[in-house]
This record gives C-alpha cells, structure tokens and sequence, in this order.
C-alpha cells in the first residue's frame, strides 16, 4: 500500500514537473538556418538577461522602459529565418514547438491567416494566476519563419510603449488582447 | 747569530693595533653589505609592482568582457523585443482589418 502511494507521488510530481518546465525550441527550428538566406538567433536568458539590464541607462526613459520590461523576464528566444523562395521549410518543422503548447497551461489567443499573402501567425500566452507568464509567437510566410519564445512575466503595455523607439513598431497591446 | 735573533724578534714583536682599528673595520664590513640589501628590496618592490599591475591589468580586461557581453546581450535584447513587437504589430494590424 505504502508502495503504491509512494509510486502516485512520484507519478503526480512527475507530471506536474513535465507541466512547469519552459518550451524548448525544437532543433529542426534551429536546423533551418542552414537552408535561409538570412537568419538571426536570439537567446537571452539569466544571468545574461541580467546583464543586458545592467547596461541600460537607468536615465535614458527609452532604455528604462526596456530594463523595465526585462526586468520580470527569465529568457528570450527569438529564431528568424529568410528563405530564398517558398518551400524551404514545411509545417512539420513547427510541429514540435506547437506539440509543447498544449492547455490548460498554454492558450492560443491570437490566430491569423492571410490567404493573400501566405502569412499565418499564431500568438499563444501561459497564464499564472492570471497573469501573463510566458509568450511564443510563430510567424510563418512562403518565405520567412519567426519563432519567438518569452519566458517569464511580459507586460503586454510595457511592450506597446517601447513602440517607436530602438525601431520597434508601435503595438496596440488593447488588440492584442482581443 | 745573535745579531740575527735580535732582529727577528724586533720584527715579530707583539704591537697592539692603533686606535679606533676595531670600529673603522666594522663600518667597513657594514659598507660592504648595504649594497645586496638594497637589491633585496629593489627586487621585492619590483615583484609587488608587477603582481599589481597585473591584477589592474586583469581587472581593465574582466570589466571590458564584461562590457562587450553587456552591451551585446543588450542589443540582442533590442533585436528580440523589435521582432516580437513587429509581428504584434502584423497581428493588430490584421484583427482590426477584420474588426472594420
């Protein structure tokens, strides 16, 4: 009997880790770059993420908006890809990503499809306690592959506020939210 | 002979040293040593120069890694922040389109 419970625990415990733990990008995401033309990789996370914040201007209003916004953050993983034409990359290659973004931890708020121009974005957000802990954005066009994934508290409105600087496009966080 | 003794022992006769002989060679023997002391110490102020300036020299080139690291995690920061607010941007722009 003490067997069997011991076994649930550990069962329980197991599966509540597996729901806890961060989304990775999968390596057939990081794969791509070698098809691209053009492909930028980002990956910010702890004590680098802390150190980015100790190099922006606490005087500076647009650098403090971003230490602000950082601030609360446990990583950032940003993979962009540019292809030379459509092709280059198939539905399967997100597949693993999108497998790890299941409910009830994860929801997809946003979906967008553009028949016009190929362009499919899908925006899905991880609640805690009715806050927004956790972000990933896939972008996919015929020619272009963006995959973002935030880890950790992300204030959608301090996002909008950086709009217009560093060359960050203005963002109405209210839609957003729709 | 004798005339012989007489000579030696005038020559090999006990004579006590002039005054002052027993302090002017200490002196001398303390002259002699300043020189290797003062080599002990130039060497010893060298070493503590040099073990300083390298710890300087280590501290200048820690603080300038840790610079170069800062400023580029920073840019990276940027970048990632204006490519997830760039497709935001797409993503606003699309549901207001459909809104309208």
């Amino acid at each position: 009997m003490r067997r069997m419970l011991c076994a649930t625990a550990l069962i329980v415990l197991a599966a509540h880790a597996a729901q806890a733990q961060d989304i990775t990008i999968p390596v057939n995401i990081d794969r791509l770059s070698a098809k691209a033309v053009e492909s930028v990789n980002v990956t910010v996370d702890g004590a680098l993420l802390q150190l980015a914040a100790k190099f922006l201007s606490q005087s500076d209003p647009e650098q403090r908006a971003v230490k602000n916004l950082i601030s609360n953050l446990k990583g950032v993983y940003v993979r962009s890809f540019e292809f030379a034409g459509p092709g280059e990359y198939s539905d399967a290659d997100v597949d693993a990503l999108r497998a790890q973004l299941k409910a009830p931890l994860w929801s997809r708020m946003v979906n967008v499809r553009s028949t016009r121009g190929g362009e499919n974005v899908d925006v899905f957000f991880k609640m805690e306690k009715e806050r927004i802990a956790g972000l990933v954005l896939i972008a996919a066009q015929p020619q272009e592959l963006t995959v973002v994934n935030i880890v950790g508290a992300i204030d959608l409105d301090q996002l909008a506020s950086l709009g217009g600087h560093f060359g960050i496009p203005k963002v109405d966080a209210g839609t957003v939210h729709k | 002979m004798r005339e012989l003794d007489d000579e030696l022992r005038h020559v090999l006769r006990r004579e006590s040293p002039p005054a002052g002989f027993a302090e002017r060679v200490a002196q001398r023997a303390a002259h002699g040593r300043s020189p290797r002391r003062l080599t002990r110490w130039l060497a010893a102020a060298a070493l503590v120069a040099a073990i300083a300036g390298g710890l300087e020299y280590r501290q200048i080139v820690t603080a300038r890694a840790e610079r170069a690291a800062g400023e580029a995690a920073k840019a990276q920061v940027i970048q990632a922040l204006r490519i997830t607010a760039g497709k935001l941007q797409i993503v606003r722009a699309k549901v207001r389109e459909v809104g309208s």
